[in-house]
């Protein structure tokens, strides 16, 4: 039903003429995908890198919230520059790939994640020492993974299925 | 035998023909979500061999913190890797992106060699610093440069096949 909701504002995004213009070429879109695998090195490289933590596997000496700091400015960039690359490869080709059941799922996972990210993920990350219990922390751990992991398959089906 | 003839044959195995009939998928998701845990692991060694993350920490530790989820992330990134071109093999051979790709990444296995043979043995003398030495970050900032100019080639060349 959402989706029935929102088909007018994709095709009027898709019909610009920006739109048409990052559509035309390859290469722009070629571009916005190099810009989309960088921001998705960061983003889920910076994910890994927690939940080792996260789950004790490794990274034990450095204090929690500190490496949530030493993380978080490429952190963000990732996450910004795969929403920005993201925005401008859908309005290059707006109406089909509207269509696509794997986008659609994509979509719904992305708001999850990012939902999760801004919350519990957060949350927890930051907190000081021994805040949170060691369960509650590879639980935020397996999550993270899960989600920001399924963003990524359902991404690549797109192209492929 | 020449390489091209090498690539002939390479395509007539039975796993390059799994690989391009029905597993390409799959294989070519691992290879780009491998990002994260290649590239996005190695990435914190060399912002560490910059001064721009973990500085508390020692080199040598940060190293045999990430050392295991490194070494896994470019063996899953190899084996895609090889399996993705032998599906392909004489059509990727004879694209110009791809071989930049390929200089690319022998310059950056050159430039992690010469970092340990150089002032990777003096590490002892400046494990603990904040800021290592200007070898050092010369290292890690070209490390940085090449892994994600590899990935930018690599997204391009699939354009162009």
């Amino acid at each position: 039903m959402i989706w029935e909701l929102l088909q007018p504002f994709v095709e009027w995004i898709g019909n610009t003429a920006f739109g048409q213009w990052l559509g035309q070429s390859t290469d722009r879109i070629a571009w916005l995908f190099v810009m989309h695998l960088f921001g998705l090195t960061l983003l889920l490289g910076t994910t890994i890198v927690l939940s080792i933590r996260l789950l004790g596997l490794g990274l034990l000496k450095q204090q929690l919230a500190q490496l949530s700091r030493d993380v978080a400015i490429l952190r963000t960039t990732g996450l910004v520059l795969m929403l920005i690359s993201g925005a401008l490869i859908f309005t290059g080709g707006a109406v089909s790939y509207f269509e696509g059941q794997w986008f659609r799922q994509k979509m719904m996972l992305l708001l999850i994640a990012l939902l999760f990210n801004f919350t519990l993920f957060r949350k927890v990350t930051n907190a000081e020492e021994g805040r949170y219990s060691p369960t509650l922390n590879r639980i935020t751990a397996v999550l993270a993974l899960l989600l920001w992991f399924s963003v990524g398959i359902s991404g690549r089906a797109i192209a492929f299925f | 035998m020449s390489l091209f003839e090498i690539c002939q044959a390479l395509e007539q195995t039975t796993i390059s023909s799994i690989v391009r009939d029905s597993a390409f998928p799959y294989v070519e998701g691992a290879h780009v979500l491998g990002l994260s845990l290649s590239i996005g692991t190695v990435m914190w060694f060399d912002l560490r061999l910059l001064g721009a993350a973990m500085r508390t920490r020692p080199v040598s530790e940060v190293f045999q913190d990430l050392k295991a989820w490194m070494f896994a992330g470019f063996t899953i990134m190899f084996l895609t890797g090889g399996l993705l071109f032998s599906a392909h093999a004489t059509k990727v051979y004879a694209n110009g992106y791809f071989r930049v790709k390929l200089a690319l990444l022998i310059l950056a296995g050159v430039n992690a060699a010469i970092y340990q043979v150089t002032i990777d043995r003096r590490r002892s003398e400046w494990d603990k610093a904040l800021v290592p030495p200007l070898a050092a970050q010369a290292a890690g900032l070209l490390s940085l440069l090449l892994w994600f100019s590899v990935v930018a080639a690599g997204r391009i060349f699939a354009y162009h096949l």
